[in-house]
């Protein structure tokens, strides 16, 4: 098949039409393959030959017009709904009137369980490797949170239940609640919006992110790369309470804490306060156990003083008279007195005690000191 | 939320943290009876801080508006 050319001098110049017929026997000439996407805008009408949707890259956004045959996608059965991801097989095509490409579907195949889990599966790996899992980069809750973020879907349970039980815990808290979409198709951009939102609350100091159970694809959002990634990205710590407890989307593992239920959750970010009323009256109760043996101690101590002060001058008394008596008893053994008493005398002439009979003469009147009394005498002869 | 400028109000935690140092140290015992008396003083006053913390009825429940980027999304 020749498309028509008009020529302009040396010039070979198309019609549109022209140019788009030739774009579509080249087209032509693609084999036909499978395209993996979304599907969103599906439009199908009784009265209308083809059914029309577009194929979406869940990673980068990129978009494909597809059409089918109504009876061909009727006969499919497929129900499919906006967003879910399916495998078409089809080639491309131009619609000349518009010169607009367009993806020719044959058949459309919903993507399975089996393609879901591989692909989580390789996702898991993936992360893994490059260590958003790992333990080092968990890190603790606060124990007193000035808020509480929660980052969760319309759904009235599991709000609830994590709101119902911050409350009963710590009716003081402060809580604030980023409400999301968190299931189907766009749900991903959405919680990743959520978490940031609600992470940049300048009192949010712990996040949770609630779900209740669904099943499968319900939770699929979870296991999404971006909302995996966000979760080990939050300025704050994070706890998944996603599904239920046998549930694992990827999210819990990038998460710092993996709470089972949102009610567990609740109790992992707040204290209790019962339990902080008596703490806080045991640290009361220590403290005044504590400041009363002090005192007691230094009354004690302040006595044990007061003896020691009121005994001390006694003391030194008793010290010296001691000493006194020492004295006394040396004096004694020194004094002239033992002596007379012994039956020595002691002469004096003029006051003074002789000690040569020489310095005196006969006639001397001399004192005879003796133990008890003195004597007065005349010295009769002198023999020196 | 405490405005800028304004000293920002001591958390719960912090209290707390400075009544239990406080209990350790008297605990201790290694302090004289002035220091004692003082320490206790301040510890009853973090006591009564820590206890009207506590008292407090209810906390708020604070809704983030959805970006508009959230609100022009159809349900499925």
């Amino acid at each position: 098949m020749k498309v028509e050319a008009t020529f302009h001098g040396d010039r070979k110049v198309f019609s549109v039409s022209a140019f788009n017929e030739g774009i579509g026997i080249y087209l032509g000439r693609l084999p036909v393959l499978w395209v993996e996407g979304e599907v969103t805008e599906l439009r199908r009408n009784d009265a209308w030959a083809f059914v029309f949707f577009t194929l979406k890259d869940p990673a980068s956004g990129a978009c494909l017009s597809a059409t089918m045959p109504r009876r061909r996608f009727d006969a499919l059965e497929l129900g499919l709904g906006d967003g879910e991801r399916v495998l078409v097989e089809g080639k491309a095509e131009i619609y000349e009137a518009r010169g607009e490409l367009s993806f020719r579907a044959v058949t459309i195949e919903r993507i399975g369980l089996g393609d879901h889990l591989a692909a989580i599966e390789r996702l898991k790996r993936s992360l893994a490797a490059e260590g958003l899992f790992a333990a080092e980069r968990k890190r603790p809750l606060p124990r007193f949170p000035r808020a509480v973020g929660i980052v969760t879907g319309a759904d009235a349970a599991a709000r609830g239940d994590v709101v119902t039980g911050i409350r009963a815990r710590f009716p003081a808290a402060h809580i604030v609640i980023a409400e999301t979409r968190v299931q189907g198709a766009a749900a991903g951009p959405r919680i990743t919006a959520a978490l940031r939102r609600v992470a940049a609350h300048p009192l949010v100091d712990v996040v949770i992110v609630a779900r209740g159970g669904g099943s499968f694809e319900d939770l699929l959002p979870f296991s999404d790369e971006a909302v995996v990634r966000a979760f080990a990205a939050c300025p704050v710590p994070v706890v998944s309470a996603v599904g239920h407890e046998q549930d694992t989307p990827l999210c819990d593992l990038a998460a710092d804490v993996r709470a089972s239920t949102p009610t567990a959750a609740a109790r992992l970010v707040v204290p209790d306060l019962a339990e902080l009323i008596a703490g806080l009256g045991r640290s009361r109760d220590r403290m005044d156990a504590s400041v009363r043996r002090a005192l007691a101690r230094d009354r004690d101590r302040l006595e044990r003083s007061r003896e020691r002060l009121r005994s001390a001058p006694l003391l030194l008394l008793e010290r010296r008279r001691v000493a006194l008596d020492h004295a006394a008893a040396r004096l004694q053994a020194l004094s002239p007195r033992a002596t007379l008493a012994r039956g020595y005398a002691v002469v004096r002439s003029g006051g003074r005690a002789l000690r040569d009979a020489a310095a005196t003469a006969a006639g001397d009147r001399v004192e005879i000191e003796l133990a008890t009394g003195a004597l007065v005498a005349t010295v009769s002869e002198v023999r020196p | 939320m405490s405005d800028a400028g304004q000293v920002p109000e001591r958390s719960f935690e912090e209290l707390r943290a400075e009544l239990e140092e406080i209990v350790g140290k008297l605990e201790r015992g290694d302090v004289a009876v002035d220091e004692a008396i003082l320490l206790w003083q301040r510890g009853e006053e973090l006591h009564r801080l820590c206890a009207a913390r506590l008292e407090v009825a209810e906390g708020r429940i604070e809704e983030l508006a959805a970006s508009t980027d959230d609100t022009d999304a159809p349900t499925l």
